[in-house]
């Protein structure tokens, strides 16, 4: 029973960390939280349904692959058309969330319009679709999106300490203007960063729509991930994988616990929110945010 | 033409909740992604006083109001306390709205998400009018107010709101509070109106086409929202097809705005002659469509899908240009006759209150004159700093430092840049807390007291980037510093009460002009205090400091960016204001000519530091400070 609330935990919190992976790095470069990242997350889930029961039936993997690129692409445009103008002007981060929150709402409500509110089944992947260790059941479609979360996180890490562009982003992170004075094309920086954020939202919103369904407000999940981000603290990446996978761990917690005759997962949102009140409150940086005080 | 009522109740309702998030997010910039929560709030609890209980109409309204208010308090203190940055604040009212709509759904009182049909529909067009209009005049009145000035001032920069005695998390809250109040009694209203209510009407879509509104209309005005969120709710109502598309519209004008025109329709503007073509036009494209869309399905049967829409699209332009040219003429009658009118106004109706109030009006200036005695003891110093230290990381900022000042003097900070001179004005301030040492003022201690309580206690302080309230003008910037002489109730500022609330504003107001007399500012008094040349800001930050009647003045660098004749004139006048106000003035400068010749002793920090100390003569001639100060090649600079 333990054993089994861990592994629902771990499974549903890798996906949480990687979308809050995607939160945190535009929030460590740009300071503002990038509300349409659940939109894109969305979407990515679309181009794999598209790809895989509406349009071509393809197999798993090169959807998964189309779905991380145009996901990709897709963060990059939206930053293209909500964003840039707003940066290059150095328009208070207020301006830069309510212009992403305007694209959230557009975008999930585009699906609604074009697509409808239809809830779309991922066809499975795996045939023999789970395997029991020590009296836990674990889905192999699971176990897949764990390890393959575990590899992208591993490569975006590795791509951050050890290449040209990580440590641009890096950098920037601290100093966005002092890197454009160093001769960093930001644009170019920005557009990286939203490609890997989009990548990673694209291949979690896959994940999800086989884990659950493919419909246009799935994005409210990404809330979650976001609020596991907030847990971790904005901006830090192993704060993003923590925070998410902590809030995973809690929340498949708090669905099988009772108390009386009343069920808990009836408020898990609840849970999740009351979760990052308390923690705003308590330590508004997050687990492992830093805190950057403004000069008088 | 029960379509157009229902169309123009709708749209009161909505405008009634768009004035209250006007008046919170609009001015304190904070995002209230839960608005619909408290639209949910009001509107149960009318509800089932009216369905099980049978209450009337009223008393239903007011107790959702009251209760939409309670849980807007236990939400927002919180919150608000923890000081979270817009994005955090606005996740967790989200996360409030979710929540309340998860409870909404599993209580037995409000049966779940069958929700409560059959409500008796009590609202109509005429009553929900007069609750919009009340609104409307309230939340004017509100705004026009030492309170509302407050909020204004907290929003646009906090930090400069807190350095003049406004506490943020009680004028925030009430902000919220108010904002609340207004989407209960929106819900209240909705509720009986539609006659049907339950948790998924109070989405977040809902909380969406209210922000749209605000943002749209522009952040800091009621104008704006009124118009804007007027113009959401009419044009996808009359193109249903559009229904779907609406959320579409309002999430890429919420994109298109912020990146075009962040300051939206009527960014900080109110109703005025200049914008009054403005407002027309919008009301005309908003009734026009209206008209047009009438047309349309009266005649389509008649003549045809192309003739009636040719006819609703000319209606349409025809209404929008009649009414726009409306308010131009009106703009235009009304230039030369509003002076009069205001003077008609002046005359008579400020008089009447005046003779019907007459004791009650008091005449004691905001600004106390100046009086031939001192406001303190002379016999012991004012200010007397010991051991004081803050290091920041591994630098530390200021070091042990001593400072005594005594009462009258001006007293001179200077050093090299990162000598912690403004650090150590940060502190005596209370911006950041005191490591270790004693900052004694006036025998009390003020180490750990919050910026308000010192500020309030007697020490202003202006900045050295200035930090004036941008979009207010010159004016308004001094008057929310004398607040404290606003002293009328909440409820006096509500209905502007005119023998408290008029009286009080037209001594702030005069005060407001003796400060800016005194600064030479009073040619600028009606001037947006962003649109001001750098030098008068800095006098203005001065006017506002002063305001707060201080005992000891903290100016850090008030010379900045000044050339040497422009800065003569400022010790000049520093000198008049000094004298005449019994003055005790701590000032930070790099221009010399200006420390040199106003203070009478200077201290001199060097690395956080204190490394001499003496009047301009010692210091001058004091080998560690030209060491420190100017570096080893004395003969190129020149101490004037």
């Amino acid at each position: 029973m333990v054993l089994q609330t861990i592994i629902t935990g771990l499974s549903i919190g890798s996906i949480y960390a990687l979308m809050a992976v995607g939160y945190s790095l535009v929030f460590s470069v740009l300071n503002f939280s990038n509300f349409a990242h659940g939109a894109i997350i969305t979407l990515g889930a679309y181009i794999a349904w598209a790809i895989m029961v509406h349009f071509f039936r393809l197999p798993f993997l090169p959807a998964l692959l189309l779905s991380i690129v145009g996901a990709g692409i897709l963060a990059f445009l939206n930053e293209r058309i909500a964003y840039r103008t707003l940066r290059r002007r150095r328009a208070p981060s207020l301006y830069l969330m309510i212009s992403a929150m305007g694209m959230a709402i557009a975008l999930q409500n585009l699906l609604y319009a074009t697509v409808g509110a239809k809830l779309y089944a991922l066809p499975p992947v795996f045939t023999q679709d789970s395997f029991e260790v020590g009296g836990a059941t674990i889905s192999r479609m699971d176990l897949f999106a764990f390890v393959f979360s575990v590899v992208a996180i591993g490569l975006l890490h590795f791509l951050l300490m050890h290449t040209k562009v990580g440590t641009a982003i890096r950098a920037a992170s601290h100093d966005m203007e002092m890197v454009a004075v160093l001769g960093v094309n930001l644009d170019v920086l920005v557009a990286v960063l939203f490609l890997i954020a989009g990548g990673l939202g694209g291949m979690a919103g896959v994940f999800m729509g086989v884990k659950y369904m493919v419909y246009p407000s799935m994005g409210w999940i990404t809330n979650k991930a976001y609020i596991g981000a907030v847990i971790g603290g904005l901006g830090s990446l192993p704060g993003a994988i923590v925070g998410g996978i902590l809030l995973g761990l809690l929340e498949a917690l708090v669905s099988v616990t009772t108390i009386g005759s009343v069920q808990l997962s009836t408020y898990r949102d609840v849970f999740s929110f009351g979760i990052l009140a308390i923690l705003l409150i308590v330590r508004p940086t997050g687990l492992f945010g830093r805190f950057v005080e403004e000069k008088l | 033409m029960a379509y157009a009522q229902a169309i123009f109740t709708n749209s009161a309702i909505y405008i009634i909740a768009a004035m209250g998030l006007a008046i919170f997010t609009g001015y304190t910039g904070l995002f209230s992604l839960g608005h619909a929560a408290f639209m949910a709030v009001g509107a149960y609890t009318a509800a089932i006083l009216t369905y099980f209980y049978h209450w009337p109409l009223l008393p239903a309204l007011l107790v959702g109001m009251i209760v939409s208010v309670l849980v807007s308090v236990v939400v927002g203190y919180p919150t608000l306390r923890a000081k979270l940055r817009s994005d955090y604040f606005a996740i967790a009212t989200l996360g409030f709205g979710e929540a309340l709509k998860v409870v909404l759904e599993n209580l037995d009182l409000t049966q779940g998400a069958r929700g409560l049909p059959g409500i008796q529909k009590l609202a109509d067009p005429v009553n929900t009018a007069v609750w919009m209009v009340l609104t409307i005049w309230l939340c004017r009145n509100f705004l026009r107010s030492t309170y509302g000035r407050k909020i204004i001032a907290i929003g646009q920069d906090p930090v400069a709101a807190e350095m003049i005695g406004i506490r943020l998390l009680p004028n925030q809250m009430l902000s919220l509070a108010i904002s609340a109040a207004c989407a209960g009694l929106s819900g209240g209203l909705l509720a009986h109106y539609i006659t049907f209510i339950q948790p998924a009407i109070f989405s977040m879509d809902l909380s969406s086409l209210l922000t749209a509104g605000v943002v749209c209309g522009g952040m800091g005005s009621l104008t704006g929202p009124f118009v804007a969120t007027a113009l959401f709710v009419v044009v996808p109502e009359l193109f249903r097809g559009l229904a779907l598309w609406r959320l579409v519209l309002y999430g890429v004008l919420l994109v298109v705005i912020m990146n075009l025109r962040p300051k939206g329709l009527f960014g900080h503007e109110e109703l005025s002659l200049s914008n009054l073509p403005k407002l027309f036009m919008m009301v005309g494209l908003t009734a026009g469509l209206t008209i047009g869309a009438g047309f349309y399905k009266d005649y389509v049967q008649e003549w045809g899908e192309i003739p009636a829409w040719l006819l609703a699209a000319a209606v349409t332009l025809g209404a929008t240009l009649a009414i726009s040219y409306l308010g131009h003429g009106l703009a235009w009658l009304l230039r030369p006759a509003l002076p009069r009118l205001g003077a008609v106004w002046n005359r008579h109706v400020t008089g009447f209150v005046r003779v019907l109030g007459g004791r009650k009006t008091q005449t004691a200036p905001v600004i106390a004159p100046p009086s031939p005695d001192p406001p303190v003891p002379l016999d012991q110093p004012l200010l007397r700093i010991r051991g004081l230290s803050k290091r920041f990381g591994g630098v530390i900022a200021v070091d042990d430092v001593d400072l005594e000042v005594w009462p009258g003097q001006v007293v001179g900070l200077i050093g090299p840049n990162g000598s912690g001179k403004t650090t150590l004005f940060n502190l005596m301030s209370g911006v950041y807390p005191v490591d270790s040492g004693s900052v004694l003022f006036g025998g009390r201690e003020l180490a750990g007291q919050p910026p308000t309580s010192i500020v309030l206690g007697g020490i202003s302080r202006t900045f050295q980037n200035i930090r004036l309230f941008p979009s207010m003008t010159v004016l308004e910037n001094v008057q929310t510093a004398l607040h404290r002489a606003g002293d009328y109730g909440l409820l006096a500022a509500l209905v502007q009460w005119p023998w408290t609330v008029w009286a009080t504003e037209e001594r702030l107001r005069n005060g407001a002009l003796e400060l800016l007399d005194l600064l030479e500012l009073r040619a600028h008094a009606d001037r947006v205090a962003g649109t001001l040349p750098y030098g008068l800001q800095r006098k203005l930050e001065i006017a506002r400091a002063l305001a707060l009647q201080p005992t000891l003045l903290l100016l850090d660098e008030p010379a900045a960016g000044m050339n040497p004749r422009e800065s003569l004139e400022l010790v000049a006048l520093l000198r008049r204001v000094h004298q005449r106000r019994h003055l005790t003035i701590i000032l930070i400068e790099h221009h010399m000519d200006v420390v040199m010749n106003l203070c009478e002793r200077i201290t001199v920090l060097n690395f956080g530091k204190k490394i001499a100390e003496g009047t301009p003569g010692e210091i001058q001639a004091n080998p560690l400070v030209l060491e420190a100060y100017l570096g080893d090649t004395v003969e190129h600079v020149a101490i004037r």
